[in-house]
């Protein structure tokens, strides 16, 4: 079974979950959409668009900025359920002493098999929004902001997919049947500013923020909503810190998600 | 009668206690997923209207809790029932399965109470804001009652309706969400007679309601909405109950098909 094979397997399983469950890929469709709409209409009842500005400090079109948050945060909880939730899943069907007991590393198979299913998912994201983002912004200006919200969402999947496997081996190791990923995926994206700008947040939670490759992720493709053109050397910083930290957390994990397979094997602790 | 209601309330008690992590992690995911939206939302808010902004959405929050708890932790719960075979077990022993789904009101009350506490405290401690003051406790019991009433009947009607054919779990979620939407509309911000048909959609009578006991400058169409949210519960309950008849009945013809959500 060579790379290729998984990869493909990866994205076939999405492409037949889509095809053989519809409701979920409507519901899949229609989340985004629901979020959005959910806080840019009370946001608006209740308050207005100038009073966003004020607090934010930045000249933004609301709109673009909570479709980029949403856009991130979707896909960041996509990854972190993609890979780490993959562990709990497996075992609650069963099939994880198989993919223990496969020729690759278990790692390997969930962040290969993952990739191409994130990629699809994105790109269906990006194309949903994307007639709203040329609606508000033009033809030039929304391709342009498509644009950096495809990079950020593609380079920030590499440090998330270290992150990630942190959290599979944890919950390979602790034996952990209820779902932990159910609170923590939104602890992160709290403390990672998803909605609410992280350096609004007090310094002790800034301080959690800045170990959290999303926050940098959803800072990133946050530039895509300022009124004014993004600061390319900005984004230059933002990518050269994503590469950096994608290199820490996917080294971490490698050491650390190993250590947790031989603990699994060793015990069945499956 | 009374030992089959004891044993109802004994298993829910006793599983809410076992699941325990679960409905820790229910409640924390909630709480963390309310307050992130809620954050968001408050950006668009001036710092003067902060005060009656966050107690209207902390009340919203509890009338969507309430529908999406009820309708998911009920009629949610009736896949898990048929698959280890109790709806055969109960029918046999002339005990309607029904009975026993209802019980499961004790882990959504449970999961509702911690989770809208945990919220008042954390809105407190941010936003120096207590959403627990009300101005007329016994409407905002009665209004609360009514939103259980027809939140607990649509559970069991779509719970019914699962015993016979397929019910798409992902939809109703979007179903749920998509009532908050229409529950945070001011009532009184809407044209003569526009608002009187706005209050005729399931839930948002006792939902404004719920408004007027807790907001100031609310009190309009105190009236319609009572009488609308009395008759709607009614209304809500007899179909939970001739669906409840109906659904046996066609079991006991039938037997129990393996469906419920999915």
């Amino acid at each position: 079974m060579g790379l290729k094979t998984l990869f493909k397997a990866g994205l076939m399983l999405d492409l037949y979950f889509f095809k053989n469950n519809r409701a979920a890929f409507i519901s899949m469709l229609l989340w985004p959409y629901l979020v959005l709409s959910l806080i840019l209409g009370m946001g608006t009842i209740f308050g207005n668009p100038e009073s966003f500005k004020a607090k934010v400090g930045m000249e933004v079109d609301p709109i673009v900025y909570f479709v980029a948050s949403t856009f991130v945060a979707l896909s960041s909880i996509d990854v972190m359920w993609g890979v780490g939730g993959q562990i709990l899943s497996q075992r609650w069907i069963g099939t994880l002493p198989y993919t223990l007991l496969a020729p690759y590393r278990t790692s390997v198979t969930l962040v290969v098999s993952y990739v191409p299913r994130y990629l699809l998912s994105i790109s269906i994201n990006i194309l949903e929004f994307a007639p709203l983002i040329v609606i508000v912004s033009g033809a030039y200006q929304g391709v342009l902001k498509l644009g950096v919200l495809f990079l950020a969402a593609t380079i920030g999947m590499f440090p998330l997919l270290g992150f990630s496997a942190l959290f599979a081996s944890l919950l390979l190791t602790i034996r952990e049947e209820s779902n932990i990923l159910g609170w923590l995926n939104p602890i992160i994206l709290l403390f990672s500013g998803a909605f609410y700008p992280a350096y609004l947040l007090p310094y002790w939670a800034r301080l959690i923020s800045q170990a959290l490759p999303t926050t940098y992720t959803i800072e990133l493709a946050r530039t895509a909503a300022l009124l004014s053109s993004p600061d390319l050397a900005h984004v230059t910083f933002l990518i050269g810190l994503l590469a950096g930290i994608t290199v820490v957390y996917n080294f971490v994990a490698y050491l650390v998600i190993g250590a947790g397979e031989r603990k699994a094997m060793r015990e069945g602790a499956i | 009668m009374l030992a089959r209601v004891k044993a109802v309330l004994w298993l829910h008690t006793l599983r809410l206690w076992r699941y325990k992590w679960s409905f820790l992690n229910m409640i924390l995911s909630y709480v963390v997923w309310m307050l992130l939206l809620m954050l968001g939302i408050l950006l668009f808010v001036p710092h003067e209207l902060l005060g009656e902004t966050v107690k209207a959405a902390f009340w919203t929050i509890l009338a969507w809790n309430i529908i999406s708890q009820f309708s998911s932790l009920i009629g949610g719960w009736m896949r898990f029932f048929i698959s280890i075979g109790m709806v055969e077990e109960h029918i046999l022993r002339g005990m309607s399965p029904f009975k026993v789904i209802v019980g499961r009101v004790i882990p959504s009350f449970s999961v509702i109470v911690v989770s809208q506490l945990f919220i008042a405290v954390l809105l407190n401690g941010m936003f120096k804001i207590d959403v627990l003051v009300v101005n007329d406790p016994p409407l905002l019991a009665l209004s609360f009652m009514m939103l259980m009433v027809e939140s607990l009947s649509y559970g069991i009607v779509i719970a019914a309706i699962s015993m016979r054919t397929s019910i798409p779990h992902a939809m109703l979620e979007i179903l749920n969400f998509a009532i908050v939407g229409l529950l945070m509309i001011p009532a009184n911000m809407l044209p003569s007679g526009l608002n009187i048909l706005y209050l005729t959609i399931p839930y948002i009578a006792p939902a404004h309601l719920m408004k007027i006991a807790t907001l100031r400058g609310m009190n309009m169409l105190y009236l319609e909405a009572l009488t609308i949210a009395l008759i709607e519960s009614s209304a809500f309950s007899i179909t939970a109950m001739c669906s409840i008849i109906k659904s046996e009945k066609w079991i006991r013809k039938n037997g129990v098909k393996a469906i419920g959500f999915w």
